[in-house]
């Protein structure tokens, strides 16, 4: 694997280069939220975030996405798809958020039915993660495969040692971007960097306050569909507000509607939706197969330490915390795993 | 095979209608590509997204047999805002059509041997594909007795009454049950539930595959009926229906545990269906 070297002094000439050359989408300050936006230029690229408020799976699965546009008069109908995607750079991504969009590749790019709307933006689409520099009290990458400096999915990783950032370049595609702003990315100091890149790696797995340990909890699952935990506290306490699912960066649910734009025209959309919302599984005769919040609770969960990894291998949890963070109510998937843990011993 | 265009329906045209009851109407549809129908290849007990632009899609069941032609026929029952426009509609018109979908049913290890069919309502649509399948003149000879018990809330909601009253009876070797809930004036047939009506007939099930579809509680009050006459798990086959919006396996919403029914079903054996959470 290669590296390189960015002076933090010439982030923003980079950022600037990138904004011209791409679309560039990084994290930015929206009123009190950090999120992901495209952006112009350095100036509004916010750097020294922890993690943002709403993850950057937007850029693969937007909020609302129009599939088509169909112009329809009952006679004749015509249907036209959106023209092909732009070369972008998802800059600034945190390997939690980088590992997700791992989880949602399968999903995507299944064998049986591929999704173009993904897999176009997917592949023109180079990724620069950034490296976590401070490991905050809902975190715990760790225990879900991850760590705050782990580059897996991402094509460069950036991480900030001082005043520089270290570059590791993963792919062939962050290789063809670090030699195409070469000016940039030198090779200077980088075999230091690198050793200064374990230690700050070790530094941070030591400063996670969130004990979680997955050992044997699939295992309680795999066997226990109907466990009486899932009758407790969460499923009393859970509003259905929606919230975890939304701003959780492995949840791909999304509703599919159209929304007209005149009297014959319309687009169809594709748009986040919610397992927590009661109308998600109604169907149209009244029947309901999750009918309360503990079974919607159960399958929101079940889905991230169960059925993700039955499906496809992989956790579908990356532990970047933002539901224990956002939930109105204090519903945690830790204490949730932790609690299960503790039911598998009396199971 | 994987379809890149896969969230995007193929322009098709309604070339008839019919009348089924008060609330149900059978659209046959074609695609205004010649290729695409050709090429289509849908297998009895699958499924399609029909598109009403301006609604969005439903997830309806393809009920006639690929062995009928190169058409698609669609019953669709009015129960909300989408089918309410596909009922307004009229021969001519436009739909938009995207699949195959599912599983379907498990019809080559079906040859050889009895079947007997068990319906409910609306559910006779997605088994009538297979049920024209193995009644057709290409594949009659694969299959064994083929009966079907048919069961309806009054005369006006029996489907397809042309097919249970004329066209399958006629085809050599077949047997049809039908039923309404409560007497009616003018109904000469049996009156009762589906599940006592088929304790009635007591199917044997020697050689025999029994495939149940109805609304869930009839389901749950007929599958014990055929554990009695001595049917094992793998001898019943249904076919499930949850809520859909992909049919891709991608949207989320149809999961059972970490199966989609979009993908991996809608057609399971009670054998199956006993492996899975029972959610649904
Ligand atoms: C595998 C499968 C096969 C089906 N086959 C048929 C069939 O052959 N004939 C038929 O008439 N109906 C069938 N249905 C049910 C049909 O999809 C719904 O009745 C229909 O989508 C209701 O749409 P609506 O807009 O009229 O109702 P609304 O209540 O206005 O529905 C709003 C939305 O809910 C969804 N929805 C509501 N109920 C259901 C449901 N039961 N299943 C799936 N989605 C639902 C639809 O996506 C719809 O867009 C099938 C459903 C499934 C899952
Ligand atoms: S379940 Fe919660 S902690 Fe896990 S990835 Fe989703 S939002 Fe993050
Ligand atoms: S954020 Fe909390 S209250 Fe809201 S739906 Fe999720 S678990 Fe329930
Ligand atoms: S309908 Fe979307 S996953 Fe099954």
């Amino acid at each position: 694997m290669e590296s390189r070297v960015v002076n933090k002094g010439q982030i923003s000439e980079l950022l600037d280069k990138l904004a011209k050359d791409y679309n560039l989408i990084a994290p930015i300050k929206e009123e009190t939220m950090t999120l992901f936006r495209r952006v112009s230029g350095a100036q509004d690229v916010l750097l020294d975030y922890n993690n943002s408020d709403i993850s950057p799976k937007g850029c693969f699965l937007p909020q609302n996405e129009k599939t088509f546009s169909y112009m329809y008069t009952g006679d004749t109908l015509e249907i036209n798809k959106p023209e092909g995607v732009q070369k972008t750079v998802l800059f600034g991504a945190r390997p939690c958020d980088i590992k997700a969009i791992l989880t949602f590749d399968p999903v995507f790019e299944g064998v049986k039915f591929g999704d173009e709307y993904y897999s176009n933006k997917r592949k023109s689409t180079v990724i620069i993660g950034l490296s976590c520099s401070k490991v905050l009290s809902t975190c715990f990458c760790y225990a879900m495969g991850g760590g705050p400096c782990d580059g897996t999915g991402s094509d460069l990783l950036l991480t900030e040692i001082g005043d520089k950032y270290y570059v590791e370049v993963n792919t062939e595609k962050g290789k063809a971007l670090v030699d195409a702003y070469s000016q940039i990315f030198s090779s200077q100091g980088a075999e230091q960097l690198a050793k200064d890149k374990e230690e700050l790696a070790k530094k941070l797995s030591g400063e996670f306050v969130r004990k979680v340990d997955l050992t044997g909890v699939k295992e309680v699952l795999d066997g226990n569909f109907e466990l009486p935990y899932w009758d407790g506290d969460n499923a009393k306490k859970c509003i259905g507000c929606g919230t975890c699912t939304y701003v959780c960066p492995t949840c791909h649910c999304f509703d599919i509607f159209d929304y007209p734009t005149g009297d014959f025209t319309g687009d169809r959309l594709r748009c986040w939706d919610s397992c927590m919302f009661p109308e998600y599984t109604l169907e149209a005769g009244g029947h309901n197969p999750r009918p309360t919040r503990k079974e919607r609770i159960r399958n929101r969960f079940m889905h991230k330490i169960k059925y993700h990894l039955d499906r496809y291998n992989m956790v579908g949890c990356v532990g970047c915390g933002r539901c224990v963070n956002k939930c109105p109510v204090n519903i945690d998937i830790t204490k949730i795993i932790n609690d299960l843990k503790e039911v598998a011993q009396n199971v | 095979m994987s379809n890149p265009t896969a969230l995007t329906p193929y322009p098709a045209t309604i070339t008839k209608i019919d009348v089924e009851a008060s609330d149900t109407k059978t659209f046959t549809v074609v695609f205004d590509d010649p290729e695409i129908m050709e090429n289509f290849g849908n297998q009895p007990g699958q499924v399609c997204m029909l598109s009403a632009f301006g609604e969005g899609e439903s997830t309806i069941s393809i009920t006639s047999s690929p062995t009928r032609g190169k058409f698609l026929e669609f019953c669709v029952r009015r129960v909300g805002r989408l089918t309410s426009v596909l009922h307004q509609m009229e021969v001519g018109q436009k739909i938009g059509v995207r699949g195959p979908y599912g599983n379907g049913f498990p019809y080559e290890t079906m040859k050889g041997k009895d079947l007997f069919f068990v319906g409910g309502g609306s559910a006779l649509a997605p088994i009538r594909s297979l049920i024209d399948y193995a009644l057709s003149e290409q594949y009659r000879s694969d299959y064994g007795k083929v009966e079907i018990l048919y069961g309806a809330r009054s005369m006006d909601d029996i489907l397809f009454k042309s097919d249970l009253a004329e066209r399958w009876p006629k085809i050599h070797n077949t047997g049809i049950y039908t039923t309404i809930d409560r007497e009616e004036e003018g109904w000469k047939g049996h009156v009762g539930f589906v599940p006592s009506y088929v304790e009635e007939v007591a199917p044997s099930p020697e050689n025999k595959i029994a495939i149940v579809a109805g609304p869930p509680i009839m389901i749950k009050f007929t599958l014990p009926v055929f554990a009695k006459l001595g049917f094992k798990d793998d001898q019943i086959i249904t076919t499930l229906e949850m809520r859909m919006k992909c049919c891709l396996g991608k949207c989320g919403r149809c999961n059972i545990g970490s199966k989609f029914i979009c993908v991996d079903g809608p057609v399971f054996s009670l054998a199956q269906l006993k492996q899975m959470p029972q959610e649904y």
